[in-house]
Order: structure tokens, then sequence, then C-alpha cells
């Protein structure tokens, strides 16, 4: 049917051109919202390497009694060692636990002052064999056994992190959708103009036989490169956003493992394209199926 | 070439459009489609377009049931079909040489045949000095001599014109006639549907009559209206665009009066080439209206 590249790219751009407001708007559109689920995307990879750092580390703190006596701690020895699914313990003695209390409660006179090595309780701090028992051997060593004062593992201030940021994911991808629909509307009515305008070139391009595609085709390439567009303004926004997000990790310890690999920085860059691509074909297909009748 | 087998065609919520059509085009036949707004004309020619389908009946194009064509195969039929309109229907933006080389250029046409092509439809309706120009730099005629070229310039089975004349002066007219005249000498069905009384009466070609979606006439050598000795009272009369507005309320009670004063035989027609024609018609209403 001889439909050329170079027909379909001349055409494409001095349609954008000539369209250039309504096409500004569709791409920007595009831009944010593919943004937002770029960011998205990001911030879960984020707090799942984040959860997935602290699970690695400790799995389970045994605190002990402060001035526990040597029996209770060697029967907690035992019960550790009895215990199949624990791999491997470090018990900070009470100098340890001191020191390490002092640095965290650095600036804070008063708490301190109260504190001694003899006050502060000391702890074993677990691996499992697989963190996600966490919650079993905690309640098998919290339920009675002497000198314990209790147990805490990860999961609990996981699970509250896990929600947080759940929470934020959800209202982002719902803004996100929100702003897809819209830029999906964009797109679709650019394209409806497009046509509106081409209708005279449309009508004699019908009746000297031009084929359906070679009618359409200029048109739905059209809300493409605005998908496109606005998924390339969104890949450097998320980039952005990273770079961000690297930044507050470099500086702030409890994110310190809160950074993307770029590995998986690139997959969700090729999803934001992506997404783009399929947003602008989509609109501009139903424009065309609805507005184009050949 | 072009074969209407019982066609019926009504559009949505109104009367019937064309009602039992069937006949025969030829190859290389000159045909008049003459018959008063409404009777179906465009809807003729729209069926054979496949713009719109037959309800019952069948068209044939060149052979081919054009009803049982899937749709994507209607452009490659329509590349077999040129048209002309009475509002030429050029693309404003684009020069002469580039309305008619956009006809080729959306089927495809390499680049090398297309600027050949042009320049030589150009030359055969004498435009091949004002290829350069814009179609709002051109007279009336000269636009419609490059809507002929981009309907010719495929070399099209069949050229299907709509009123061609209808927005031009009757000298211009003639010269637009004359192109059809020599596209048709060159082997091309040309079917032309038309309310220009001079026209059809000077070229003698095959008439084909409707009203109101009836076929009422078709002659081998006819004039627009009646037989010949009706024929020679109306010829040479310009076209009378009002013709068709008069037409409306000056129907059937007209009708009677005219036949009785007139005196020739009018019985609801054996035949339709006693009808009166609508031009004497609605002068003889515009006259009385001119006497009141």
């Amino acid at each position: 049917m001889g439909l050329s590249a170079e027909y379909v790219a001349k055409e494409t751009f001095t349609n954008l051109w000539r369209n250039r407001l309504m096409a500004l708007a569709a791409v920007l559109t595009v831009a944010v919202s593919l943004s937002l689920v770029g960011t998205a995307l990001l911030l879960r990879q984020a707090v799942n390497r984040q959860i997935g750092a602290v699970a690695n580390n400790v799995n389970l703190q045994i605190f002990v009694n402060p001035g526990a006596a040597n029996s209770e701690l060697t029967y907690i020895r035992q019960e550790i060692k009895a215990t199949p699914q624990i791999e491997s313990c470090t018990y900070l003695n009470s100098e340890a636990s001191y020191n390490q209390a002092k640095q965290l409660l650095k600036g804070q006179k008063t708490v301190l002052s109260v504190l001694s090595p003899a006050t502060v309780p000391t702890d074993f701090r677990c691996q499992l064999h697989n963190p996600n028992q966490a919650a079993t051997v905690g309640a098998l060593f919290s339920a009675g056994i002497p000198g314990i004062y209790k147990v805490t593992w990860p999961g609990q201030s996981i699970h509250v992190m896990e929600q947080v940021t759940g929470v934020l994911q959800l209202i982002l991808l719902i803004v996100a959708i929100a702003l897809m629909v819209s830029s999906l509307v964009l797109i679709l009515n650019a394209i409806r103009m497009a046509i509106f305008a081409r209708r005279r070139e449309v009508s004699v391009m019908k009746l000297v036989g031009a084929t359906n595609w070679f009618i359409r085709i200029p048109f739905m390439a059209e809300g493409l490169v605005q998908g496109l567009l606005g998924s390339l303004v969104a890949v450097g926004i998320v980039l952005l956003s990273n770079w961000g997000l690297s930044y507050l990790s470099d500086r702030v310890q409890a994110l310190a493992q809160a950074t993307v690999p770029s590995g998986d920085l690139i997959v969700t860059e090729i999803i934001v394209v992506l997404i783009g691509l399929v947003v602008g074909v989509a609109g501009s297909s139903a424009a065309v199926r609805r507005f184009l009748d050949v | 070439m072009i074969r209407f087998d019982g066609v019926n065609k009504t559009y949505k919520g109104g009367s019937p459009a064309l009602k039992d059509i069937s006949l025969d085009i030829q190859k290389g036949e000159f045909v008049f489609l003459v018959g008063s707004s409404g009777s179906g004309k465009t809807t003729f020619l729209k069926l054979i377009l496949r713009e719109e389908k037959p309800d019952q009946g069948t068209i044939y194009v060149a052979g081919r049931d054009i009803g049982a064509l899937s749709s994507w195969k209607v452009p490659h039929l329509r590349r077999n079909l040129g048209c002309v309109f009475q509002d030429f229907r050029l693309l404003p933006n684009k020069t002469v040489a580039e309305n008619v080389a956009f006809a080729l250029e959306v089927i495809g046409r390499p680049r090398h045949i297309i600027t050949t092509q042009v320049a030589q439809v150009l030359d055969l309706v004498g435009l091949g000095q004002k290829s350069t120009r814009m179609p709002d730099e051109l007279s009336g005629g000269e636009q419609q001599r490059v809507a002929v070229a981009r309907a010719f310039v495929n070399r099209p089975l069949v050229l299907l014109a709509d009123e061609p004349t209808g927005n031009l002066d009757p000298t211009t007219s003639q010269g637009i006639m004359s192109l059809l005249d020599r596209i048709n000498r060159t082997g091309t069905t040309v079917v032309m549907a038309t309310h220009d009384v001079g026209i059809v009466d000077s070229m003698r070609r095959r008439v084909i009559e409707l009203d109101r979606g009836t076929l009422v006439r078709d002659q081998a050598r006819g004039v627009y209206g009646l037989g010949d000795e009706m024929h020679t009272s109306t010829s040479g009369l310009p076209a009378v665009p009002l013709a068709d507005a008069f037409r409306e309320f000056a129907d059937a009670k007209e009708r009677d009066r005219t036949d009785k004063k007139a005196g020739y035989p009018v019985k609801e027609p054996a035949h339709t080439e006693t009808k009166p024609s609508v031009v004497s018609r609605s002068y003889s209403v515009k006259a009385r209206r001119g006497n009141r």
C-alpha cells in the first residue's frame, strides 16, 4: 500500500505542529501521570530493599533483664541452641549495650544520667534461617523463660513501614491512574482535532482510494508520539526522583538501604515508556475509530 | 461496466431514494443522469462509489458485485472510479500540481511516475502553465479542470461527475464538457448527474432520468426534458436553479393545469418521454407568480 515512513513522519509532525497547544497539554499530562507511576514503582522497590536489609541483619532481638543471673543467661543460650530455626546469635554484654545506648541517645543527658551498665538490658541478636519465622520463634521465647525482658523482631516495625508506604503508593497510583485517564482523553481529543482539521484531505483521500490504514496511521502515529514524548519527560523526572532518593539514603541512617540498583531503575523506566506508548496508541486509535469513518 | 440489478435504497426514516433501479451502462458510454433535486441522482453515484450500500439488489462495477466487496477492498474499487463534484473539493493549501499529485501519492505511486503523470494530465486539461498556482488563484472553471485532472490522473475506468458545471457559467461549462467528452473518447465511461438543460440537449448522449427514486426514462440520444417537439422550445435556455424550489409547490395542481393548457397528451405515463419537463413547468409557475 506504499505507506512510506517518510510520509508518516512528515504528516505526523506537521499535524503535531499545527495542533501544538493541544499536543503540549496531552504530552504534559502523560508526563505528570507517568512520573507518578514511575515514582510509585521506585518507592516500592526502595522500601522493599530497605525492609530486606533490616530483615537480613537482625531477625530477632532477645532482651535480657538487667542484672540477670548467669544461670539464666546460660539457660537462654541453651534454649537458643535448641531452637532449630535460629541460625546464630551474638550476645551484647552490659558494657557493649551501654555503649550503644550512649551512642543512640547522644545529647539526651537526662536519660543517659539514669542509665548505667547495670541498668541497661543486654540482648541477643539473632539471625534466623527464614526471617519470616520471626513471629513464631519470638513467641517461643517471650513466654515463660526466666530472665527474658522482652523479645522483639523487626516484623512489627516493618509492618508499620509497609503499611505507610502501601498507603502512599496507593494514593500515588490512584492519582496516576486518574491522570492517565485524563491524558488518554486529552490525546483522544488532540487526535480528534487533527482529524477535524484535515477532514477535507481525508475525504479526498477516501475518494481517490487511499486505503484505510493509509489514512489512519499518521493520526495513530501522532498519538504514539505524544505518548512517547510524555513518557520521555517522565523518564527524566523519575531519574531525578531516584537521585533525590539516593541523596536521602546517603544522609539519613534509617534509609541507608533505600536505594534502587540501576538494573531496577532501567526496568522502571522501560515500564514508564511502555505505558506512555500504550496510552498514546489507545487514545489515538479510539479517536480514529470514533471520528474517522473510513 | 456498471450494472444496477433491482436496486432499492431508502435512507433511515425517509422515503425511498431509489426504487427498483435496473440498468446497464456499457464501457465507453457517456451517460447523463437527470432529474430534479432529491430524485436520487447523488444516491445513484454514491452507490457506485460504495459510499452507500443498497438495501436490495446488486450493483456490478467492471463485472464485480461491489456489495460483496469487503470493506478493505473498497479503496481499490475507488481507484478505478474518478470523481468530480460541483464544489471542486480541491485542497486549498496545495498547489495545482500538488492537488493532482495527492491522488497518486495516497495510493502509493512512486515519485517519478507521479511527476510525469501529473504533468501529462495537466497538459490534457490545459493547465500545464498553472501547475504552481494555488487553487484560490484560479477561476472556477480552472479549478474544476484541476478537479477533473485529479479524477483522471489515475486513468480510471469510470468518471463520475456530480453536477460538475453547477457552479459555472455556460461558456465555462462548455469547456468542462468538451474536456469530459475528450476523456470519454479515450474509452473512459462517464456518468454525469446534471441539471444543465443546455448541455444535455447539445451533447445528445444517453439520458437516464430519475423522478423521486424511480427510473422514468432511459433514452439513447436524449435531451434534458421531453422528446423532440418539446426540445425545440426549451433548448438553449440556461438551467434554472429555482426550478427545483418551485417544483415542490407546483407539483400536482400545476400539472393538471399545464396539461389542459398545453394540450399535449399526458395520460399518467405509459412512457415517460411524454412527461412535461421540469423546466417548462416551473417556468409557468414563475410566470404565474409574476402576473399577480
